[in-house]
């Protein structure tokens, strides 16, 4: 008999919602995480005040540089936040020749669920059809109507802060409350959506409690207080993570056992019966190793991870891993794109001049996709949304001065100034890949994950216009001084740079072309799901976390319904 | 703030304590042309020294003086830049302050006559402001110069009295509100 009815690999993003519903549906559910606990009450450094940190907040400089070399460039970097990243000296990965991959993440209970940026966006039907319609990738197997009560489901838990809009491109969520424009951003939206009548600016949708719900509230989370250190942690569970959402709920059901430390190095196989028996592991301090069975296993360690534990899953039978008879496992490896970015300062008006903001929102503004939608796009295929903000200046040391007239011209609100930076789809592409590399070993004796990923012309040409349309947005706005990456020869970001790595076991239709079906079940082996980025067959431009919770929730129950009926 | 807004507020703040071999390189020959530095050995002790704190505080608190609000020297800004030096940065991190600091030094003897840090308040304010201007207005002029005021300011702004009683500082909002008046908030939020 086997230890557990479902074991899920992972305990972030998209772990979290299998553990949930799979616990509410009566299995017992174990959650395999390879780092070590997360404690809200010693881990999360929110309550501290700017005055509190030593050295203004800086990770000491050689220890940022011998330790954590491509960790450190994330844009919340700082000492009392670098605990939730991993060390690289400790986590070495490799490039193929030619190539850069930058991959961030941590080790910890709540995985990135604890360092996402909160921007939560619903692929549409057009981004759904998107492979069907211009022929890259391989067709989804499902459509926009399967994925939208799933996305009902997960937001009314998770809570999305948003308004309702109405646009075919960008449908609408079950939305909390809006965090309202500045009056800086009223009048940029004003004046850009006069000049294109056909783009729109909209407020940002992010998974911030703005007003938490009596179903939130009873899992001990409370409405945001608009303080923006989410990235610390947050002491009143706020933001939707793991830690202040699923798995409090899988572990009120009595059916969750979390073991953390415990490093999945592959999976258990019966040939003869075609199942997965569970996962062997290795614990990270001692290295012991121990096998966890279960009926059910779940793989949602992050699109790289899960991508390798299956290719790390060999046998003579299975000399290319586990459920990778069509060869995609690790291939079609997406990110978002970036590289085109701008600001400038929005000339003062009367109304500008009387007004300032109060808070610290974590969120901003959105300009849902309109190039290969409502306008035509300039030698690409899909599209590209912008974030960004419109704010009055701070206080800045980095300008000429001295004395009271200097203190005085940071004592009072400077200026208002818009940001805005785009992100891209970038297209599936087999050549775009991770694979174990083939000699060199992690210290658990574990093959290094080996990255071959490049920008190619599509995202090329997309990034170009997204930056021209950056400037063209800038000055609808009525921004002077502008400061784009039109100042500079325009480069697409390097792979992984948006830390939104997906795609690695794609579903699809055809067994022979992709690694899950429409259940998020592999096509080869009836009782193995995989859930979190790898599963996404194509990448939209949209921020993704909210489509791996909606099709981590649909996985699940539907593996709970196939387990119900004996079909697994 | 979006991910991508908080990515320029953490690439501003790298930068005030960016230091390039570049950089390093320009304000050693700086204090060349300021004076006789370039023949004389710079100090390599890890804490700054009592004549160089003196500096660093003499300049912090002419840029930030004490007004019906602390000044930096009130807010502890020197000390903090003794801990970035002692605790924080490193070797080339102090080279690069130390040469720095030299220069600075330098200048003032040869405009001022003696040490910065002895002069009278309205001496320091003139020969500083002259000196500040020039750095903005002048490309590569004392790029260790603009580093250090970005260091001051930080160090102060985020100091309890900088945050509280300079700026307006609420360690938790608990709302949002977008469009409010300036007459209701008139000053600068501190973070």
């Amino acid at each position: 008999m086997a230890d557990f009815d479902a074991i899920v690999v992972g305990s972030g993003m998209s772990g979290g919602w299998v553990a949930k519903e799979l616990c509410e549906r009566g299995l017992k559910v174990c959650v395999i995480e390879r780092g070590k606990s997360t404690i809200p009450t010693e881990d999360y450094t929110d309550m501290m005040d700017p005055w509190d940190y030593p050295n203004l907040n800086k990770v000491h400089e050689s220890e940022e540089k011998d330790h954590y070399a491509i960790q450190s460039s994330i844009y919340n970097w700082s000492a009392d936040t670098k605990h939730w990243w991993v060390k690289d000296s400790e986590h070495p990965y490799e490039t193929a020749e030619g190539t850069e991959y930058t991959w961030r993440r941590g080790y910890h209970v709540g995985g990135r669920s604890l360092m996402w940026a909160r921007q939560s966006y619903r692929l549409s039907a057009i981004d759904i059809l998107a492979n069907k319609t211009d022929g890259h990738g391989v067709d989804w197997p499902i459509r926009y109507e399967d994925l939208a009560p799933w996305y009902d489901h997960v937001e009314e838990f998770a809570g999305i802060s948003g308004q309702a809009e109405g646009l075919e491109i960008l449908p609408d969520s079950k939305f909390l409350p809006v965090f309202e424009f500045t009056c800086g951003e009223e009048l940029a939206r004003d004046r850009i959506e006069a000049k294109f009548p056909t783009r729109r600016m909209i407020h940002g949708r992010c998974a911030n409690l703005r007003r938490a719900t009596p179903e939130q509230q009873a899992l001990g989370r409370g409405s945001c207080q608009v303080r923006n250190k989410c990235h610390k942690g947050c002491s009143f569970g706020a933001y939707f993570s793991s830690v202040s959402a699923t798995l409090p709920a899988a572990e009120r059901t009595g059916n969750l056992t979390l073991m953390t430390d415990q490093i999945v190095a592959e999976l258990e196989y019966n040939g003869d019966t075609n199942r997965v028996t569970g996962v062997r592991v290795i614990n990270r301090n001692t290295k012991a190793t121990k096998t966890v069975t279960a009926n059910i296993v779940f793989l949602n360690a992050s699109a790289i991870a899960s991508a390798l534990i299956l290719q790390n899953s060999k046998s003579a039978e299975n000399p290319n891993g586990l459920a990778n008879s069509s060869g995609m496992v690790g291939r079609n490896l997406m990110d978002h794109v970036g590289g085109a970015w701008g600001s400038g300062r929005i000339p003062m008006t009367p109304e500008l001049t009387e007004k300032t903001t109060y808070g610290r929102r974590p969120n901003g503004f959105y300009i849902p996709r309109f190039r290969n939608h409502t306008e035509e796009g300039d030698g690409y295929v899909r599209g590209f949304g912008y974030q960004g903000g419109v704010h009055r200046g701070g206080w800045s040391g980095d300008k000429s001065g001295v004395g009271k007239d200097f203190k005085a011209s940071n004592q009072t609100p400077g200026d208002w100034y818009i940001s805005m930076g785009a992100f891209g789809e970038i297209l599936p592409d087999e050549r775009n890949r991770v694979t174990p590399h083939p000699t060199k070993k992690d210290q658990w004796g574990l093959p290094l994950p080996l990255f071959d990923a490049r920008m190619r012309q599509n995202e090329i040409n997309l990034i170009k216009q997204a930056s021209k349309d950056t400037v063209e947005l800038l000055k609808a706005a009525g921004a002077v001084d502008i400061r784009s990456s039109e100042d500079y020869d325009v480069q697409p970001s390097r792979p992984g740079n948006a830390i939104h790595e997906m795609g690695t076991a794609r579903m699809g239709r055809d067994p022979k072309t992709s690694v899950l079906n429409k259940y998020l079940q592999s096509h080869d082996i009836p009782n193995l799901f995989i859930s979190d980025g790898s599963a996404m067959t194509s990448a939209a431009c949209q921020n993704p976390s909210l489509t791996y919770m909606a099709l981590s929730a649909k996985a699940a129950n539907h593996a709970a319904d196939f387990y119900e009926a004996g079909e697994i | 703030m979006t991910d991508f807004m908080l990515m320029q507020r953490r690439d501003a703040l790298k930068s005030l304590l960016a230091i390039s071999a570049a950089g390093a390189m320009a304000a050693c020959v700086g204090e060349g042309k300021a004076g006789d530095a370039g023949t004389k050995r710079l100090s390599s002790s890890p804490k700054l020294l009592p004549a160089e704190m003196a500096l660093v505080s003499a300049v912090a608190q002419t840029i930030i003086p004490k007004t019906d609000t602390a000044g930096a020297v009130e807010a502890g800004v020197p000390a903090v830049i003794q801990s970035l030096f002692t605790e924080w940065g490193d070797d080339n991190f102090r080279s690069y302050w130390r040469a720095g600091l030299d220069n600075l030094e330098q200048h003032f003897l040869k405009s001022g006559g003696q040490p910065f840090a002895n002069m009278t308040s309205s001496q320091q304010a003139n020969l500083l402001g002259k000196y500040d201007a020039k750095a903005y207005a002048e490309q590569g002029f004392d790029d260790f110069y603009k580093s250090m005021k970005s260091t001051i300011a930080t160090a102060y702004y985020m100091s309890e009295p900088g945050a509280t009683e300079e700026l307006a500082y609420e360690a938790v909002p608990g709302e949002w509100r977008g469009c409010v008046p300036l007459s209701e908030f008139p000053k600068t939020w501190a973070t």
